[in-house]
């Protein structure tokens, strides 16, 4: 048959076409992870400070009595920042400032130590009752209440729609006396989160990782031909999709007993711990099997050539050259870990929790931000800046997942 | 003349697929017998049952008669690793163990639980020394074995046989992957080994198998055609198709 001009025409216009739809698709995917990523910086860049990393969520909240002595005249120490104000009569200074929710806030700056706010003692009802409370730098002054010139008690502070430098002059200019002061930490920070998400990161990982090489190994080393060997296989093949809420609710019922062992009540790091180490047994079990593959048959000719047996063979010669492949199987994992919620809300909890341990509930850092998001007041900037802190985490774990992988190849050419 | 190992009649089938069909031997001690034949004929799957390296594959079902020192080396009660330490192999690719040169050696003998380290440093320096290695690694011997060149690599596979003082050493193809000189030096070391070990080698090359070798078996399609002294073989070959395979009429 002759190939006619037409054809060729038609031929050209067919390659062009689906040429340029892939063009398009990839151009799709690459502009919605562009957004994705503008999207999150540009909501939660402001938000994002170390601070955020090192706070408390839950802000602690101080009443207290100011002593009766405090008349003086401070000196203005000479190292304070240009943007603080300074109360020469009662020896303090404070800044303005956002909080992590974008409302405005005075924060105290320095304290005099001869300062009355010094010397505070607790005035809330408790055993703490009369006590000195000693209050820091960087907490926040919701309240300052005074007596001014007419005996009047009255309230300045961000209570009083103040801030910083209307804070001091009021002070300074019209009171008398200072009586009683309500002082705030911050709050709104994520240490809690970390935590947490560092105590699930090592339950889960203590348990899956040791289970999966082990089984990873007995599938590919000791039970290569059985004829169980592909049953097992499939069926770990497919423990990989099922959705994660499944495994959550099997851990509340199946695994809630055995945290119960561990005398922990209702949820717990420990119960979510074990809940996603089940998650990531397939991966682990799965990544490890590559990895065991990639190892040379050669290598166990010659070990068992030489009068090895087969534990002998795995375990000195197999696993150790299957590390790097194991290592990437790890950080796959964690990343698992980082991003896994629907499986934690009913293992966890969705409580923040400012001091977690291992057998009481707390958020990781995806559910810290579904916690934030679900309230009555949802805090998208707040939000976003834990994605970022997320999206962080998961592209070094990414980056090195792949220079490991690109080693391995190496060892092996 | 001694006989280390007789075979009588064995057969090999992979599943339905028969092998090696009956074939009877004797090996002489402390000669080299070397196995030619085009590839697939069976020569290195009838190899790697003097060690039972074929244990390892699925499906693998042996018959007839295999004795090393009147012993039955096919019971299924004979102790395998046992055997192995007795015989030991070296590969078509050179293939150490990620490891040192030094641990690469004394990686059989650790395997054993021999761990003082004097025993240990003596059998490393005799069996790199036997291996006529000993020269040029003696300064780096903590080095990774991979960055030997791939000659060195195959006679240090030799010196980690060695260190196990096998009876035998079975060799596949052992210079297939080597260059002209590397190949000469090992085929050099096998007439030194001689002295000491029975050596039985597979190989591709004729020459090689006239070099080398005291006694020839040529097979063809899982059988045994001829086995006579390599001299008789390859000057006056009895059956028409060692003439054929030895004059490159075919394989």
């Amino acid at each position: 048959m002759k190939v006619t001009e037409t054809m060729i025409k038609k031929r050209k216009v067919k390659d062009r076409v689906l040429q340029t739809v892939t063009l398009i698709s990839s151009s799709i995917s690459v502009l919605i992870l562009i957004m994705l990523f503008f999207f999150i910086f540009q909501k939660g860049a402001g938000s994002l400070s170390f601070k955020l990393l090192t706070d408390d969520y839950w802000a602690k909240n101080y009443l207290l009595d100011i002593p009766a002595e405090q008349t003086g005249t401070y000196v203005k120490p000479a190292n304070l920042p240009t943007d603080s104000f300074w109360s020469v009569k009662y020896g303090f200074a404070v800044t303005d400032a956002l909080s992590h929710e974008k409302q405005k806030l005075i924060l105290i700056e320095y304290i005099d130590p001869a300062s009355p706010l010094a010397k505070m003692t607790d005035a809330s009802s408790g055993p703490n009752f009369g006590k000195a409370q000693l209050i820091s730098v960087g907490m926040q002054i919701q309240k300052i209440g005074y007596v001014d010139i007419n005996g009047d008690t009255r309230s300045a502070g961000t209570i009083a729609d103040q801030n910083a430098k209307t804070l001091v002059d009021t002070l300074d200019s019209s009171a008398l006396t200072l009586n009683q002061a309500y002082i705030k930490t911050t709050g709104g920070g994520i240490r809690g989160s970390i935590v947490s998400t560092f105590y699930l990161i090592l339950i889960s990982l203590l348990l899956a990782v040791p289970i999966g090489i082990m089984t990873a190994i007995y599938l590919n080393e000791y039970a290569k031909y059985n004829r169980f060997t592909p049953w097992l296989r499939s069926s770990i093949e497919m423990l990989t999709g099922v959705p994660s809420i499944i495994y959550g609710l099997m851990g509340m019922v199946v695994l809630y007993p055995v945290t119960a062992l561990f005398k922990a009540s209702g949820t717990s790091i420990l119960l979510g711990g074990l809940t996603l180490s089940v998650i990531l047994l397939p991966t682990v079990i799965r990544s490890t099997e590559e990895a065991l593959k990639v190892v040379p048959d050669n290598f166990r000719d010659a070990s068992l050539s030489l009068g090895a047996n087969q534990a002998q063979t795995i375990f000195r010669i197999v696993l150790p050259s299957a590390i790097p492949g194991i290592l990437s199987a790890i950080l796959l994992s964690l990343g698992r870990i980082i991003g896994e919620s629907a499986a934690l809300i009913y293992t966890m909890g969705t409580f923040v929790n400012d001091s977690p341990t291992v057998l009481t509930g707390g958020t990781s850092l995806a559910v810290h931000i579904w916690s934030l998001m679900s309230g009555e007041q949802p805090n998208f900037a707040l939000a976003s800046a834990i994605s970022i802190i997320i999206l962080i985490i998961v592209l070094v774990l990414n980056i090195s997942v792949k220079l490991l992988s690109g080693r391995l190849r190496k060892t092996w050419q | 003349m001694e006989n280390i190992f007789e075979i009588r009649d064995l057969d090999l089938y992979y599943g339905t697929n028969q092998a090696l069909k009956k074939i009877s031997m004797d090996i002489h001690r402390n000669e080299v017998t070397a196995f030619i034949g085009p590839s697939g004929c069976g020569k290195s799957t009838f190899l790697r049952c003097f060690n039972r390296m074929n244990d390892l594959i699925p499906d693998c079902r042996i018959e007839g008669k295999m004795t090393m020192n009147d012993t039955d080396i096919m019971s299924s009660k004979l102790n395998v690793v046992d055997l192995r330490t007795r015989v030991g192999m070296v590969f078509q690719k050179p293939n150490p163990f990620p490891m040192s040169i030094y641990d690469n050696v004394a990686y059989g003998l650790r395997c054993q639980n021999i761990k003082d380290k004097k025993v240990l440093d003596q059998i490393v320096t005799q069996s790199l020394k036997k291996a006529a290695l000993w020269e040029e690694v003696k300064d780096r011997l903590n080095e990774n074995a991979y960055k030997l060149s791939g000659g060195q690599q195959q006679r240090l596979c030799i010196a980690r046989a060695i260190s196990m003082e096998p009876d035998v050493i079975l060799m596949d193809e052992p210079t297939s992957a080597l260059d002209p000189i590397a190949t000469s030096k090992i085929e050099d070391l096998i007439q030194e080994l001689k002295r000491d070990y029975t050596i039985i080698i597979v190989t591709h090359s004729m020459q090689q198998a006239a070099r080398v070798s005291d006694y020839t078996a040529f097979f063809l399609l899982g059988e045994v055609i001829e086995f006579n002294t390599t001299k008789v073989l390859f000057q006056i070959p009895s059956d028409k198709r060692t003439e054929d395979y030895i004059t490159g009429r075919f394989g």
